[in-house]
């Protein structure tokens, strides 16, 4: 069987955890985009505050005109700094921006997020976001020494988390915390449990010596693919997919028996839950076989493909 | 199907235990939307226990299964209950309290010797820039920044800068507006640059802070050498001593934070400079919090108290606060 190529984009990043119950735990690190996204959301929710106070103080007549760029940039100022630390202390990591986007702000020690941990992260947000922010906003009255410190100055803060592995601003660093999407908990049926077909097909154990988890993986996310949600063209390829790798999996591992185009799909259904408890029990004995090369996790050796 | 029926290992595995998991989901979905403290004590139990058995779960199918979906399911599921578990549980008054009862005057008493330094280097600053107003009043022009010099040029008469130091009381619209501008006026930027400058090592922080201290040595001289020294110092004094102050603080936390780049000690930079976040950290909110002070001193203050010893009296006062409250607060509760 031929398995997709992997796709050829960056590899995700990921942050180990162990908490205090000893099992390893992963997160994915928060992209960019999404990061700049819940930033957006915040920034235009904290306006809406903004400016709905500045209405009120408008109509009733407490500031004059000219002073409404003053005040307003001071309420910006009063509203956002407290907004982003209580949000994060009491809806444990998230605004709601970061709620919109699935991210979430972990402790890098595994523990919980500390109140000094959040402040600390949000008060460097000021100086690394809304700092240079404002001044740029004013960069053309500036003088050219200070408009090249402000460039330097913005070019090392943007460098901090784009150098970084993990992705953390300067505020994550000193707060000791990482930014990470939230993962959602999606149960997809055991493909094992319904072996419908169990004695049509029977595969013996020099049929099962071929493959190891990697190929056993790639077959369960394609039999695993919602048919139900596809176009009409999509499934007709998707079916076309299933005949195709049940006829290449007969004929390399030797399978002598009848195989009905049309009854690819249950053909590997069966060949699938055969092959996983094979597997699974030479892994009990401690012989994980990790693909058809015999590679163990992590070698280098063979070449990959066919 | 039934379970003792299915042979596979992992299938059976998983059909034992996926009720835990799902019970366990609904509960992270009330935990998760309305806070762990809007659990009954039976839901709050339940997180807890279904928690560690997912975890038991995990830890199993990473060594015996090789079911995708439920490996990548198990996971998930164990990141979020992680969060719901260790999720932090304070409540905002007592985090307040904690914060100005001990935590940010525990912090000025750690640090007093860097604050001291910060406040002789703002005060040998001060001492330059009036030295240098002696030797050549030209100094003046160079040292103060243009736009906060307003109408007082080294051509100001003695009577425009009287004029400057009691103008007069105005509507409650002016003062809502200077206190707005002189909260965002050139002193809240330089405790930002002070503070965030000393990252990258103490020198910028404290050659800032010199400066400044020198913008307020001409500044001062200039008034001497008109003779209205006394009045410009009562001037300053109301809100200037909470101002200055906030200025020299946010000075010690950047040096602070400089401290841990240049002397990390035996840990890594990144670790020294995490450790001394946590005082640096209290001590800009608190030069926030006088920063915000001053304004309101500036802006309201300075307008309806017109005379000199007043004026005095309340910038005195005012320091004499901050100082009670640092050195007092807390001592006992540790």
């Amino acid at each position: 069987m031929s398995p997709p190529a992997p796709r050829k984009e960056e590899p995700p990043r990921i942050i180990e955890i162990v908490p205090p119950e000893g099992v390893p735990i992963r997160f994915d690190v928060a992209g960019l985009g999404a990061r700049f996204v819940a930033q957006l959301a915040d920034i235009l929710l904290s306006l809406a505050a903004v400016i709905a106070v500045m209405a009120l103080l408008f109509l009733s007549e407490l500031i004059p005109m000219t002073g409404l760029v003053t005040v307003g940039a001071l309420l910006f100022f009063a509203i956002r700094a407290p907004y982003y630390i209580l949000a994060e202390i009491l809806m444990n990591g998230q605004t709601f921006g970061k709620r919109l986007s699935g991210l979430r702000v972990i402790a890098v020690d595994g523990r919980s997020l500390s109140p000094h941990a959040v402040t600390v992260r949000n008060l460097m947000k000021e100086m690394e976001v809304f700092v240079p922010g404002t001044l740029l906003l004013t960069s053309a009255s500036l003088s050219w020494p200070a408009a090249l410190l402000l460039m330097a100055w913005i070019s090392v803060l943007l460098a901090v988390p784009l150098l970084n592995p993990m992705r953390q601003r300067l505020g994550d660093i000193l707060a000791g915390t990482y930014v990470v999407t939230l993962p959602v908990p999606i149960l997809l049926p055991d493909l094992a449990d319904a072996p419908q077909d169990q004695g049509r097909f029977n595969f013996l154990p020099h049929h099962l010596d071929h493959y190891g988890r990697y190929e056993l993986q790639t077959l369960e996310s394609l039999l695993q693919a919602n048919r139900d949600a596809m176009g009409r063209g999509a499934a007709a390829r998707h079916d076309d997919n299933l005949r195709r790798v049940a006829a290449t999996i007969a004929r390399r591992i030797g399978y002598t028996g009848r195989l009905d185009p049309d009854a690819a799909e249950a053909f590997l259904r069966v060949f699938y839950r055969t092959q996983r408890a094979y597997l699974e029990n030479r892994k009990l004995f401690g012989d994980a076989r990790e693909d058809k090369f015999h590679r163990s996790q992590g070698g280098k050796s063979g070449p990959r493909g066919g | 199907m039934s379970v003792a029926g299915n042979l596979i290992r992992s299938a059976r595995f998983r059909a034992e235990r996926e009720p835990d998991w799902r019970a366990l989901e609904i509960v992270l979905a009330k935990a998760e939307r309305h806070g762990v403290g809007a659990l009954s004590f039976e839901e709050a139990h339940a997180l807890g226990t279904l928690y560690r058995k997912a975890m038991a779960s995990l830890s199993t199918a990473r060594e015996i299964s090789l079911d995708r979906a439920l490996l990548a399911y198990l996971e998930a599921l164990c990141a979020r209950a992680y969060l719901a578990v260790y999720a932090p549980q304070q409540r905002l008054g007592g985090l307040l309290g904690r914060l100005l009862g001990t935590g940010i005057p525990g912090a000025a008493r750690r640090l007093w010797p860097l604050i001291l330094a910060a406040y002789a280097i703002l005060i040998l600053g001060a001492v330059v820039g009036y030295m240098l107003f002696l030797a050549d009043p030209l100094w003046y022009q160079t040292v103060m920044p243009a736009d906060l010099a307003g109408g007082r040029g080294l051509n100001a008469s003695r009577e425009d800068l009287l004029a400057v130091i009691y103008s007069g009381e105005g509507s409650a619209s002016d003062q809502l507006m200077a206190f707005a501008s002189t909260l965002f006026s050139r002193n809240t930027q330089i405790a930002i640059l002070v503070f965030s400058l000393g990252v990258l090592a103490c020198i910028p922080a404290a050659a800032l802070t010199f400066f400044n201290g020198m913008v307020l040595g001409v500044f001062l001289a200039l008034h001497a050498d008109r003779g209205i020294l006394g009045d410009v110092l009562a001037w300053l004094a109301i809100h200037g001593i909470t101002e200055l102050s906030a200025i020299a603080i946010a000075c010690a936390g950047g040096l602070h934070l400089g401290q841990a780049v240049l002397f990390p000690g035996e840990i890594r930079r990144r670790d020294a400079l995490r450790r001394n976040a946590r005082d640096a950290v209290k001590l800009a909110i608190l030069a926030g919090m006088m920063l915000v002070a001053a304004a309101i001193l500036e802006g309201f203050g300075r307008q309806l108290v017109q005379s000199p010893g007043a004026r005095i009296a309340i910038g005195i006062a005012a320091g004499l606060f901050w100082l009670a409250w640092l050195a007092l607060s807390g001592r006992r509760t540790r």
